[in-house]
């Protein structure tokens, strides 16, 4: 036996399995299996309901996606880094709030009131990381309070009652068509590709992989892993942010009882999309597509005339199978990815 | 103290001047003038919580001193920071390889830098990051095949995961290299390899700090050898001087007769058979046949990748078999998780305290008594606090855990009461048949001495040991018989008269097996 054959553990050697060198690696890639299951439910649904496909639908989609999607992208950073942020639905409703005040309450110029707003949502993300990097606060603590403090700051700021009269801004933003596409969706578009080409092509984004990874590996390695935290904080609460006033363009209204409970629909988008909530793993490509299969499946029960009632539980089913076939892939291929 | 600590005119690496740190009361690192000369590997021994972590932390940055002057070739170095250490060259391998595993070999090589044959700032060039990664493993000799550099860290054992760290620590082109115990977890070959990096470094004119549990191998490798006590320096040798008994008599001060023991029991030939083993087969493992009597202590030896962990782990149903039979006490055992293990009456104690044995943060007492949690129980199956604290206390003051209370978390034990206490849980369980994993890996001289006592203490009692381990002399000093791997299976069986170190190398190395 040489050095080098101790080295390196049998079982990685290929185990033979005829023909299947493309299926193995499209397996072993969660990534891959999302966007299967993306093309399977499309295709299936537009068998059964002829207004899936259409374009006005597709649009509504895509608006939809700019919700979820891109609240999921922000999740997503936060997550890799071993964290949580339970915040994003309750922030998002209380930037379109604020984005709204500002603008009709205080007369202030829509993009300087949207501008106003970001800046606020950067504000929320430093605090929460400055709170868990310097006095390990557990992040699921300091953005629930983050969440009931925004939440009942809609309220507060509003008496209750919806915001009308936003300026044209808003509806222009959220409204809009480039060709057919929606404004909105190309916002979500646009985040994920800055995302990934954050975390895949810049030494900040991989340093954000080795800092959930192993956060003390990669302080010793001379990583500032308290500011790389704080930043995918202040990533998330901005497209919190973003969200919310995108919220209130395409409803024309900014609504209080809008956004909590979205933060659950952006983690089960990662989760489906091969996130680790433990992390330092999961990949963009994952975590869009994730959020484009958790929207196709609600639209699609739209388009499948499927009882309002019934709709959650069939949500919740969809997301508990496809977590049992991404664990049943990862046995199968012998790496528990926990 | 024999040898000089400084010495006027001779190039000197790193100069300590009155650097001290305390946790709470308790001084853990005392050192008013000590000097590294370049171009030597230096030795460092002693006992766990004799100081040589906090010494090394201190060097490394990791630890933050509480006073004291501390310059790295003339340059001041500032205290409690790794980058500041980094920069004026000092790189430690620790044990705890600070890698990710999610990330892959080439990204962990060049963790927290950019490759310097690129010229991108912000964003990642991976070509260049693989080539120097594979060049990087080059240097400290492992080829690109042995080591694929794209694979993700995690996917690779912990021998490879080890000298990943040591070619991370290489690549700095360190001046000052600490190496803590680098060879605890690798087979021989390897282990060889990374010697040889440190006398290389010296050569060069650098300077090598060797951490060391195996006194022979820090007495054949350094130039000088350091030994602390309750974090002071005891002795600073030259090698001459520095022979195995001075370096024990050292380390534990004035009880060095009391380590000596008295050797196993003699062995039970006409004891019921215990465990009985055939055509067992897992993952990596077997076919393989053994057979152990009741107050039998058999070895496992092997190379790195020989399957003696997976024998272990097979047996306590820790990793599921895929063939062949096993019969416990003459009653067919077929385990199919740990517990079933453990209902049948074995203890397993694995190789990796602090991931697998313990919760680092919880008090001693919830870490020893989880063994008996129903027996201690009340009527109702509900747990009174004074109970359970009375149990705790009984556990460790039969294997002689020293501590300030039961309700300290264990993480803050040294590594030999750790594993002491470890051992106080398996036998509160009273088990017929205890299988031990590196039963003390990172685990200093005289506790190692206590666990063999506390071995020997269990096989008399009639309890069959089954031990997998990679120090040789320690199979060869407490086992009856010993079993060498290979490839999976078991290609000898040495009794403890026939069997010597030539003799087990020779089978565990033989190729064709």
């Amino acid at each position: 036996m040489s050095a080098q054959s101790t080295l390196v553990p049998e079982q990685t050697a290929p185990r033979a399995r005829p023909g299947a060198g493309l299926l193995r690696r499209l397996a072993q890639s969660p990534e891959a299996g999302v966007i299967i299951a993306c093309v399977l439910v499309f295709v299936a649904i537009s068998a059964q309901a002829s207004t899936y496909t259409s374009v006005g639908n597709l649009q509504v989609m895509g608006r939809d996606l700019s919700q979820v999607g891109i609240l999921a992208i922000g999740e997503s950073l936060v997550i890799l880094t071993g964290g949580i942020d339970l915040s994003v639905g309750a922030l998002a409703g209380l930037a379109g709030i604020l984005a709204a005040w500002f603008d009709v309450n205080q007369g202030v110029p829509a993009l300087l009131a949207i501008l106003l707003t970001l800046v606020i949502c950067a504000a929320v993300g430093l605090w929460h990381g400055t709170m868990v990097t310097r006095l390990s606060v557990p992040p699921f603590v300091i953005t629930l309070v983050t969440y009931t403090v925004a939440q009942g700051l809609a309220l507060a700021v509003t008496s209750g009652s919806p915001i009308n009269n936003l300026s044209p801004l808003f509806s222009n933003l959220s409204q809009y068509y480039l060709g057919e596409v929606p404004v909105p969706a190309l916002f979500f578009v646009g985040a994920a590709a800055v995302a990934w080409f954050v975390l895949e092509r810049t030494y900040v984004g991989r340093q954000i992989y080795a800092v959930g990874g192993n956060r003390e590996a990669a302080r010793l390695a001379g990583i500032p892993t308290a500011r790389r935290i704080t930043a995918t904080y202040m990533a998330s609460a901005v497209l919190a942010g973003v969200v919310g006033v995108l919220v209130i363009g395409r409803m024309n209204v900014a609504d209080p009882s809008v956004g909590p409970g979205w933060e659950l629909t952006a983690i089960a988008a990662a989760v489906v999309g091969g996130v680790s909530l433990f992390g330092g793993e999961g990949r963009i490509a994952g975590i869009a597509a994730g959020a484009i299969l958790l929207e196709l499946i609600t639209n699609g029960l739209l388009a499948l005339k499927v009882s309002p009632y019934d709709q959650q539980v069939v949500q919740g089913g969809v997301l508990g199978v496809a977590i049992l076939l991404d664990r049943a892939r990862a046995r199968w291929f012998g790496r528990s990815r926990a | 103290m024999t040898a000089q600590t400084t010495a006027p005119g001779r190039a000197v690496t790193a100069r300590l001047r009155g650097v001290h740190k305390s946790y709470g009361p308790v001084r853990v690192l005392d050192l008013p003038e000590l000097d590294l000369f370049a171009g030597q590997v230096i030795g460092v021994v002693g006992e766990n919580g004799a100081g040589k972590s906090t010494l090394m932390g201190t060097l490394a940055g990791s630890v933050h001193r509480d006073g004291g002057e501390i310059e790295i070739d003339g340059a001041p170095l500032a205290p409690g920071s790794t980058e500041a250490a980094g920069r004026l060259g000092v790189a430690l391998v620790s044990q705890e390889f600070p890698l990710v595993g999610q990330l892959s070999v080439a990204e962990n090589l060049l963790l927290g830098r950019r490759p310097r044959a690129s010229g991108r700032r912000v964003l990642v060039d991976r070509a260049a990051q693989r080539a120097e990664a594979a060049a990087m493993l080059a240097e400290i000799g492992l080829s690109a095949e042995a080591v694929p550099v794209g694979r993700a860290v995690r996917t690779l054992p912990v021998p490879t995961r080890q000298m990943i760290e040591i070619a991370k620590a290489w690549g700095r082109e360190p001046r000052l290299l600490i190496l803590d115990e680098p060879t605890s977890s690798l087979g021989p070959v390897e282990a060889g390899m990374v010697l040889g990096l440190a006398r290389q470094l010296a050569a060069r004119g650098g300077t090598v700090l060797f951490i060391g549990h195996r006194l022979d191998e820090v007495r054949a490798v350094s130039d000088r050898v350091l030994v602390l006590r309750n974090g002071r320096l005891v002795a600073d040798l030259d090698p001459e001087q520095a022979t195995e008994e001075r370096l024990i008599r050292e380390m534990v001060g004035s009880e060095v007769g009391e380590v000596a023991q008295a050797g196993p029991g003699t062995a039970p030939a006409d004891a019921p058979l215990l465990l009985e083993v055939e055509g067992l087969t897992a993952d990596g493992l077997g076919p393989v046949d053994l057979a152990l009597r009741a107050g039998e202590v058999l070895g496992v030896a092997g190379l790195m990748g020989s399957g003696r962990s997976r024998l272990v782990h097979t047996v306590a149903g820790a990793q599921p078999s895929t063939g062949g039979r096993m019969r416990l006490g003459g009653r067919d055992y077929a385990p199919r998780r740990p517990a079933d293990g453990v209902a049948a009456g074995i203890a397993l104690i694995p190789e990796d305290r602090k991931e697998q044995s313990l919760v680092p943060f919880a008090s001693i007492r919830a870490n020893v008594v989880v063994s008996v949690l129903r027996r201690i129980s009340g009527r109702a199956g509900l747990l009174g606090p004074r109970r359970e604290r009375a149990q705790a206390r009984r556990i460790t003051d039969s294997v002689n855990v020293r501590m300030r209370s039961v309700e300290q978390p264990i993480g803050s034990l040294s590594g030999g009461n750790q594993q002491r206490a470890i051992f106080g849980r398996a036998f509160a369980a009273e088990p017929r048949l205890l299988l031990l994993d590196e039963p003390t890996r990172g685990v200093d001289v005289g506790a190692k001495a206590e666990i063999y006592t506390l071995i020997d203490s269990a096989a008399r009692a009639g309890t069959g040991v089954l031990v997998a381990s990679s120090e040789l002399e320690e199979l060869l000093w407490i086992c009856h018989r010993i079993a060498v791997m290979n490839h999976g299976r078991v290609v000898a069986v040495l009794d403890r008269a026939d069997a010597t170190k030539e003799r087990i190398m020779t089978a565990a190395a033989l190729e064709e097996a």
